[in-house]
């Protein structure tokens, strides 16, 4: 009945229906996965349940205070620590993005040796015993055999607090004074003009939150400016927090930044005349009488060189409208008026920022509410204020074959100097550097030996912020998560030297660990207060609490100054004319202004791909770089948007797109400064073009600031080359499509609608 | 015509078995362990309350596999030579966790968290079933979307004594 044939037929199906049955009992089940318990479990980690960490950003120099979502061990979100005074519980996009810096790919991993020639990138990884005594050995030769001890160089990046006075201290026991600091953006200039004008070389508090009428001369405050958290904070309640007040925003530069894109008026001045202006308005303020000092009449001498009508002719804004923003300044009490990145970045901008000072004096917002108010000094530990001169020392020494060794921590000269200045080159006159960075930055690469150090998240130190908020404040840094690569804290590398080198330096730096001398310090800082200001009976309670609350008012050092500016001697220091630029006008026809882009700064945030997929929030534009152009000038040239272009300087030219953008003046382009690494990891290596490249070297020998708005350039399109610009913006007009409804500010009260 | 029904009747009636080996032999809900520890004895005949060793249901989002210091510290003492235990000795000195196998698995998209049911007033047993019984464990629910929602739209009151709050809400578990 059955054949054989079909006996098989029947097998065959039996087989089929089995393996789909399986097969869809195989699919139906749940993922599995495993379940690994620790073997012995941290004592304060609850499985799903986050701790919170203080500590203190180190994206910028704003030290802002931040608190840390660790679950598990795992850093996983970072927040702005709601107790602390400078940044109140809120964080930028910088500062969400160190979490990325934590868990860098291209994070250096382990310390390194280099293999191949120099600067070629090739290292071999050695262990840190191996490390440490790669640099002992070099450090004691220099000090036993020759003596030279002063020919080691410390460079580092703006630290402050306690690390500073460590390495001050050490390097100090070591013999030598070449201990400096440099960054890109310090404020060496906004510094120098304030001691000039108020004798006090600390960066005031502007208090932009109680102001009336706020002119802003160049500050992008609420994007890049020395405490853009702080700021925002402070201008979102001078607009919205105080019912029937608004205050207003006037933004004078020559291209529109994001503060001045929320400004109410936006003076598209010419490049390198805000001093000027500055000082018209002051003559101004003087010539109507609303100056009452006595000094009144010396300083309308000193000023008289400044009167509108001329001022007028070089700043290329109309006299009627100097006069009237002269007046709106002096009525409207209180009023405040801040130089900022763009105008310290000419080559006189301390005398511009004096300018700013002055005009400050003469309405009478100097330490006032809603004015400048100044901020104690000496509780910062800093000692940069001598360092920043030396960068350009430092470069004369490397070359002349005055530094032996040079240790570099978390610093990028090679990325952040004009290629005129050839520091590359200097610094490969250097017999032995050692990097203790913990990226392979421009600079790094060109070490011979590489001590990779923690992430702020992972280490131990603390930060007095510079500005503070009218009083010192520390704000303390703790390990957030165990480290997770096989780095270490500066400091212990120093600490491990000194115990190898012996002698008076091991006696100089006696502790066992950074950490140990940082809870040191701050035990002298509990002794010296207990019962004053501190209330907690024991250090360990104290030292709890702080970690706690992530920062501790400081008591002041000094008193405040009244800072009252004396007309004496303040002559030499007023600018006299626009600031020069490089080139001839007619082969160079645009000014150059270059800025700091709001996810990179000074280069440093390009490593991170969350600041890369940013959009820029006045072009929109992600991952690159661009060349500003008004799209009148632009269309005259046959360029479009997105067309690459070459930017050409006297001292070198780069290939860029460019981005046509209305809120620039015709006879200005402007690049933002952060892109062009060559090397600094996946992310950012080989990316856009870094405008730095073509400047001029040029450094005010009083500050030692190195100015950016220093050159002219020409415009050629690269029909060869193709742009390649992303954007996430189609068009930036709505073309009557009513997507933003606006009002003006007048409509806007005559609604009713205010507080 | 007659031969059709058959390679029908014979492909269906495989199909169930092989459906059904899978599901008993090779089955998820029972997942073959690194070590055949058994809940029977823990909790039914030593009466172990779940929470000596789940310690984090009801503080977090898991309830918490124990750690092997806590499995360790009993055995140290209690029945060493068997074999199964040796095998704890050996995870142990060699510091190693022990990787158990999920029985009860959630995709990441949902928020399932422990401490809240525990604090309503469920009952362990009420979702993992009768685990002083297995000597193997077992899992008795589905774990699926409509099985949660049995309770979350009606079924909470026999259980908890009131409805659930939100229980119909997305947002609940999917956030």
């Amino acid at each position: 009945m059955l054949n054989r044939r079909d006996f098989l037929k029947l097998v065959g199906v039996g087989g089929a229906g089995a393996a789909a049955g399986f097969a869809l009992g195989e699919k139906s089940k749940n993922p599995s996965a495993e379940l690994i318990p620790y073997l012995v479990p941290p004592e304060d980690i609850i499985p799903g349940v986050a701790n919170w960490y203080t500590s203190v950003c180190a994206q910028c120099s704003a030290g802002c205070g931040i608190i840390v979502r660790v679950m598990e061990g795992r850093a996983k979100k970072i927040e702005g620590n709601p107790l602390h005074p400078i940044n109140k519980g809120k964080l930028c996009a910088r500062g969400q993005a160190s979490l990325q810096a934590l868990y860098n790919p291209d994070r250096i991993k382990n310390p390194l040796k280099r293999k191949g020639e120099r600067g070629k990138g090739e290292f071999q990884e050695i262990t840190w015993e191996q490390g440490i005594a790669m640099l002992s050995e070099n450090l004691s030769s220099l000090r036993n055999n020759k003596r030279e001890t002063e020919k080691l160089y410390l460079l580092t990046s703006s630290i402050r607090g306690h690390l500073n006075s460590f390495l001050e201290n050490f390097i100090k026991a070591y013999g030598s004074s070449n201990y400096l600091q440099y960054e890109l953006f310090q404020h060496e200039n906004l510094l120098l003009a304030n001691n000039i004008a108020f004798g006090q070389d600390t960066l005031p508090y502007y208090d932009i939150e109680n102001t009336k009428f706020l002119l802003s001369l160049g500050a992008d405050f609420l994007n890049t400016w020395v405490s853009p958290v702080n700021y925002s904070q402070g201008y979102g309640h001078m607009r919205q927090g105080r019912p029937g007040i608004r205050g207003k925003v006037v933004q004078i530069e020559p291209r529109l930044s994001l503060t001045g894109a929320n400004a109410d008026e936006w003076v598209p001045i010419k490049p390198g005349t805000e001093g000027l202006l500055a000082l018209g308005m002051a003559y101004a303020i003087l010539e109507q009488g609303y100056y009452k000092g006595r000094d009144a009449q010396e300083w309308k001498n000193i000023l008289n060189k400044y009167h509108p009508k001329d001022v007028a002719v070089l700043t290329e804004v109309d006299e009627r409208r100097i006069r009237a923003l002269a007046k709106e300044f002096a009525v409207n009490k209180p009023s405040l008026a801040i130089g900022g990145e763009n105008v310290a970045s000419y080559e006189n901008g301390a005398s511009q920022l004096i300018a700013v000072n002055i005009l400050n004096h003469l309405a009478g917002n100097i330490g006032k509410n809603g004015g400048v108010i100044s901020n104690p000094k000496g509780a910062s530990l800093s000692n940069r204020r001598g360092a920043i001169k030396k960068i350009t020392a430092f470069a004369k020494d490397a070359s002349n074959g005055k530094i032996k060794t040079l240790i570099l921590y978390n610093a990028n000269p090679v990325f952040t100097t004009p290629k005129t200045m050839k520091i590359e080159d200097a610094i490969n006159n250097i017999p032995f550097i050692v990097s203790l960075s913990g990226s392979m930055d421009e600079s790094t690469a060109m070490a011979d030996l590489i001590l990779p150090t923690h992430t702020p998240l992972e280490d131990w130190g603390d930060d007095f912020a510079e500005p503070s908020v009218g009083y010192s404040i520390a704000t303390v840094m703790q390990p957030a998560v165990s480290p997770v690569f096989n780095t270490r804290n500066a400091g212990d590398i120093f600490i491990d030297v000194a115990e190898k080198i012996g002698g008076a330096i091991k006696k100089e730096v006696p502790w066992n660990s950074f950490d140990a001398f940082l809870k040191d310090s701050w035990k002298k800082i509990y002794d010296k207060n207990k019962g004053i200001v501190i209330q907690e009976t024991t250090f360990d309670e104290f030292w709890d609490n702080l970690l706690a609350k992530g920062w501790w008012r400081l008591p002041d050092i000094s008193s405040l100054k009244p800072g009252h500016i004396s007309t004496k001697g303040i002559n030499v220091y007023l600018q006299k004319e626009p600031s020069k630029f490089d080139g001839d006008d007619k082969n160079y026809p645009f000014y150059l202004c270059l800025y700091p882009h709001s996810g990179y700064l000074d280069g440093r945030g390009a490593n991170l791909p969350w600041l890369q997929e940013m959009p820029d929030p006045m072009t929109s534009v992600v991952w690159g770089v661009w060349v500003e152009m008004n799209p009148k000038t632009a269309q005259g040239m046959g360029i479009k948007n997105g067309d690459m272009v070459s930017v050409e300087s006297p001292y070198g030219n780069i290939n860029i797109p460019a981005y046509l953008y209305p809120g620039i003046r015709p006879d200005t382009v402007s690049i933002p400064i952060g892109q062009g690494h060559r090397l600094y990891g996946r992310y950012a290596a080989d990316r856009g073009v870094n405008p730095i490249e073509i400047l001029p070297f040029k450094v005010d020998p009083r500050s030692g600031a190195i100015p950016l708005n220093s050159t002219r350039v020409k415009i050629t399109a690269r029909r060869d080359a193709p742009g390649n610009m992303v954007k996430m913006e189609g068009s930036t007009r709505e073309f009557g499509r009513k997507i933003v409804e606006t009002v003006t500010p007048d409509e806007f009260s005559k609604m009713g609608m205010e507080g | 015509m007659k031969k059709v029904i058959l390679y029908i009747v014979v492909g269906v009636a495989t199909f169930a078995i092989g459906y059904n080996v899978n599901a008993v032999y090779f089955s998820d809900r029972s997942p073959i362990q690194p070590i055949a520890f058994s809940h029977k004895i823990h909790a039914g005949d030593n009466n172990i309350p779940c929470m000596y060793c789940h310690i984090y249901a009801d503080k977090s989002t898991v309830a918490g596999v124990p750690n092997v210091r806590k499995c360790i510290g009993c055995h140290k003492i209690i029945k060493q030579d068997a074999p199964e235990i040796q095998k704890l000795t050996d995870y142990w000195n060699r510091k190693e966790p022990i990787p158990w196998i999920k029985v009860h698995n959630l995709p990441d998209y949902v928020y399932f968290p422990h401490k809240r049911h525990v604090k309503a007033g469920v009952h362990c047993q009420t979702c993992h079933g009768d685990v002083a019984k297995m000597d193997v464990l077992t899992r008795v629910s589905s774990l699926k979307m409509g099985w949660c929602l049995d309770c979350h739209t009606n079924g909470a009151v026999a259980i908890i004594g009131r409805e659930v709050k939100n229980g119909k809400d997305c947002w609940t578990c999917h956030k």
